[in-house]
């Protein structure tokens, strides 16, 4: 099932794409947690917009270069010229695609927990006036939780249409118009959280809202039962695209 | 080993492959010839189970390439008649995955190839040039010792000594008993190394040939001048076959094969000749006739 050389190689070339996301997420939460000016902010910025819009374009161009670009350019001949099965080329793609997804919120929950023991914040602070309490260490880990469930979820997206199509150039199209729809209409429901009324709706376009860092924060458990959707959506998108990769021609 | 039979793609506007049919046996080299765009490729691309037929069935060792590709891959070496090599790797790491992805470590053999094919594989492949990709992909198609051979035209990239160099490469490779299908466009390669040819174009299988039978030339043409009208007008009575016949200059070409050689000569006695010239029909004229459109040529027609 899982191709270790090729998840050898998909690690080497996606390495700097990784690392870049990665290390600018990180970096940008220990500022937000550390800087006394935009601890405030740590919530509706950083885990609001950032942890789905780096992890976004780390998906976006990752999940391309997982298959469409490889046929397109036609490095994939090499792959498959060797006893290597269609589904087990997918599932490790689909392995490496998850798993890179699971060691960046690894590393910048990691550096989360570590400046929050260093430098604590009330949940005052950051104007959830009606809470008592400092965030806790669980908190930040059950935010994580959310949001990679959902940056999952957008990644198994564009993994199926890196499956479906051949030319990177669709492939990255439709992925692009996906990732950008559902990182601006989460942007612009924020907004409507923040009181702009008419924007509330925008919360049903996309796949971001099933990512509740305010459930979290109040203790509830609508978050838990939210995570079941992304998860319903990774299984079935990454079912289509290892289906339609299998069964397709391929022009290498 | 390899079986294509009545294989159909239809790609629309006339392009694809058609009804094409044929089969390499155990231990034998076929060479598959065809203009640009012919279908060669595609032949190929269907072998290795990338594309599936419309219509027909491609098997290797028994098995539907469409079926089961990995696990004829085990003793399948394929040569892409495009270097497209993965990213960020350098030509040292390639061998090394393409080692791994088929579970062979032959270090002895790799070092041997890139010794003969004359290949540093420390660079990164990015940055290597067209022959120097070729070479590569070269090591890595025959570094597991594969039963099976297909080479969509292995030399193209390779400068002259190097493509001579490949010739006595998949020379010794036969002798190992290796079943071989080599697309390309240079004659003298095919006429060096292939037991069979099959000719493709326009995406149907035009003809095979027996290479042993081009060797000895397909066919003789006689060009015969005559002195006068008379003996031109005469001599066109004849039971021959005829490929030109020139009233102005007087000249008649006929193609003879060896086994009516001496009607001819019994035939051309009676007649006032000016000049004779005679020469055999190499492969290469063979087949420019099929590159380019003519419908007759030496002796051979084709509808
Ligand atoms: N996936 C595809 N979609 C549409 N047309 C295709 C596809 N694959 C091949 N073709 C067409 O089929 C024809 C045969 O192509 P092929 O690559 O097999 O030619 P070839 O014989 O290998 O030529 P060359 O000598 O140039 O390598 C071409 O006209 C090509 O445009
Ligand atoms: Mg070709």
């Amino acid at each position: 099932m899982l191709s270790l050389p090729l998840l050898k190689q998909s690690i080497r070339s996606n390495a700097v794409m990784w690392g870049s996301m990665t290390g600018v997420m990180t970096l940008l939460c220990v500022q937000f947690s550390m800087l006394d000016m935009t601890r405030s902010l740590l919530f509706t910025i950083f885990y609001g917009m950032m942890t789905t819009i780096l992890p976004g374009i780390y998906v976006l161009v990752t999940a391309n270069k997982l298959l469409a670009s490889q046929v397109d350019r036609g490095s994939m001949a090499y792959v498959l010229a060797t006893p290597t099965k269609r589904s087990t080329v997918t599932f490790t793609q689909a392995f490496y695609l998850v798993n890179s997804l699971i060691a960046m919120f690894g590393v910048q929950t990691l550096a989360h927990l570590a400046t929050n023991a260093a430098k604590p914040i009330a949940l005052g602070e950051m104007g959830y006036t009606m809470l008592a309490g400092d965030l806790t260490s669980k908190m930040i880990a059950q935010v994580n939780l959310s949001a990679l469930m959902v940056c999952i979820a957008l990644s198994a997206v564009c993994f199926m249409f890196s499956g479906i199509f051949s030319s990177s150039k669709y492939s990255i199209g439709l992925s692009g118009t996906f990732i950008g729809v559902s990182i601006l209409a989460n942007m612009l429901a924020m907004f409507g959280n923040l009181g702009v009324d008419g924007l509330k709706n925008f919360k049903y376009l996309t796949i971001c809202s099933f990512y509740d860092y305010q459930s979290v924060l109040f203790s509830g458990n609508e978050w838990i039962t939210k995570l079941i959707f992304p998860a319903a959506i990774a299984v079935a998108a990454f079912t289509v695209g290892e289906l339609c990769f299998s069964k397709k021609d391929l022009p290498l | 080993m390899i079986k294509v039979n009545e294989l159909t793609h239809d790609y629309g506007h006339g392009r694809g492959v058609f009804d094409v049919s044929f089969e390499v046996g155990k231990g034998e080299t076929l060479g598959f010839l065809g203009p640009n765009g012919a279908g060669k490729s595609t032949t190929m691309r269907h072998l290795m189970g990338f594309s599936k037929p419309q219509k027909g069935e491609v098997s290797i060792g028994g098995l539907d390439c469409t079926a089961k590709p990995s696990e004829i891959m085990k003793n399948v070496g394929y040569l892409p008649g495009e270097v497209a090599l993965p990213e960020g790797l350098s030509g040292r790491q390639f061998i090394k995955m393409m080692q791994d992805m088929r579970g062979v470590r032959n270090d002895e053999r790799v070092r041997e190839l890139l010794e003969r094919f004359k290949l540093d594989p420390s660079g990164s492949v990015k940055r290597m040039s067209i022959g120097e990709k070729r070479k590569l992909a070269v090591v890595t198609a025959f570094m597991s010792d594969p039963e099976i051979l297909l080479l969509d035209e292995p030399t193209s990239g390779l400068d002259p000594v190097m493509q001579e160099e490949f010739i006595s490469f998949i020379r010794e490779e036969k002798v190992k008993g290796r079943t071989i299908l080599l697309s390309s466009h240079i004659f003298s390669e095919v006429e060096a190394l292939c037991d069979r040819i099959a000719i493709i174009k326009d995406g149907r299988l035009v003809s095979t040939v027996d290479a042993a039978e081009i060797r000895h030339g397909l066919h003789n043409i006689m060009t015969i001048e005559f002195e006068n009208a008379g003996d031109f007008t005469e001599f066109g009575r004849q039971e021959l076959d005829f490929a030109l016949r020139d009233r102005s200059s007087l000249k008649c070409s006929v193609v003879v094969d060896d086994e009516d050689i001496n009607r001819f000569i019994r035939a051309i006695r009676r007649f006032r000749i000016k000049s004779f010239a005679e020469h055999s029909v190499t492969l290469e004229e063979y087949f420019m006739h099929f590159y380019k459109n003519d419908k007759h040529f030496g002796g051979v027609s084709y509808a």
